[in-house]
């Protein structure tokens, strides 16, 4: 391991990422991290998934926890500019990502308007198509994709954390 | 990225959708599906080529099976690929739209 990592994992740890997961010296266990904003207009989500590719090539998950990733960070991210008030706005969002031991924690926060998708009720995905309604799909899918979703609100941010489940 | 083609074969007009389904393609793939719903008895979108999608393309798929029971078409969703699958399963869309594991034609 070069200086360099070995900074970045004394960074990570020292940052509270990593708490409660004890720092391993080997390959595997150096926590990869990607760390980047995104301007609050649908034609980032190109970038994004770029972003994701990325992170997910260096920390050595495979397509399914890429795919994951991609849809749970889109249905956050284009809520945000469709109905936060994040359309137009510059660093709009930020996106945390951090492969550790105990899996893949995902932060993502926005400036838009304040928004709890932890306390929308759970989507009627049985009701047939005339009835279906689109609206709670997108959050539905983060649930099903994510473990431990926490929501705060802290100045002008939305701030969520979770972490990827091993489907 | 998305790339859509159109071709009629067998009665049924068949829209190919390669590339990704998500929020800001989705409108394209919707109008082009509408449009083709509005002009053929018989459509089938096929998404062999289609290696993701997300809640804003799944809405474009719901539009255009509604524009297709109102016209009376027969709208039909073809080859889904493992992501595009598996994220109709968790949506619990494979029980109301006509999912196909091959096109018709």
């Amino acid at each position: 391991m070069g200086i360099a990592q070995t900074a970045a994992t004394i960074r990570a740890v020292s940052s509270g990422l990593l708490k409660g997961t004890r720092p391993m010296w080997h390959n595997q266990a150096i926590p990869h991290e990607a760390d980047f904003s995104l301007n609050g207009n649908l034609s980032e989500l190109e970038r994004l998934a770029a972003e994701v590719t990325r992170f997910c090539r260096e920390s050595s998950l495979d397509e399914d926890a890429e795919f994951h990733l991609n849809l749970v960070l889109e249905e956050l991210f284009v809520n945000t500019v469709r109905h936060g008030g994040c359309e137009g706005m510059q660093n709009s969002a930020r996106v945390r990502l951090l492969a550790a031991a105990g899996g893949v924690e995902v932060e993502f926060a926005d400036r838009g308007l304040p928004f709890d998708p932890t306390a929308v009720p759970p989507a009627n995905i049985h009701a047939p198509l005339d009835e279906r309604r689109i609206g709670g799909l997108g959050i539905h899918l983060v649930r099903s994709l994510m473990r431990d979703v926490h929501y705060r609100r802290t100045g002008d941010w939305n701030q969520m954390s979770m972490i990827l489940r091993n489907l | 990225m998305i790339q859509l083609t159109e071709e009629t074969r067998a009665g049924w007009h068949v829209v190919g959708v390669r590339g990704r389904l998500d929020a800001d393609s989705a409108d394209q793939v919707e109008n082009t599906l509408r449009a083709a719903i509005g002009k053929h008895a018989k459509v089938a979108a096929d998404f062999a080529a289609l290696d993701y999608i997300s809640s804003a393309g799944l809405r474009a798929v719901i539009q255009a099976a509604r524009a297709a029971q109102d016209k009376n078409v027969e709208f039909a969703i073809c080859s889904l690929s493992k992501n595009v699958k598996k994220v109709f399963d968790m949506s619990g869309l494979h029980q109301i739209l006509n999912v196909q594991g091959e096109l018709p034609c």
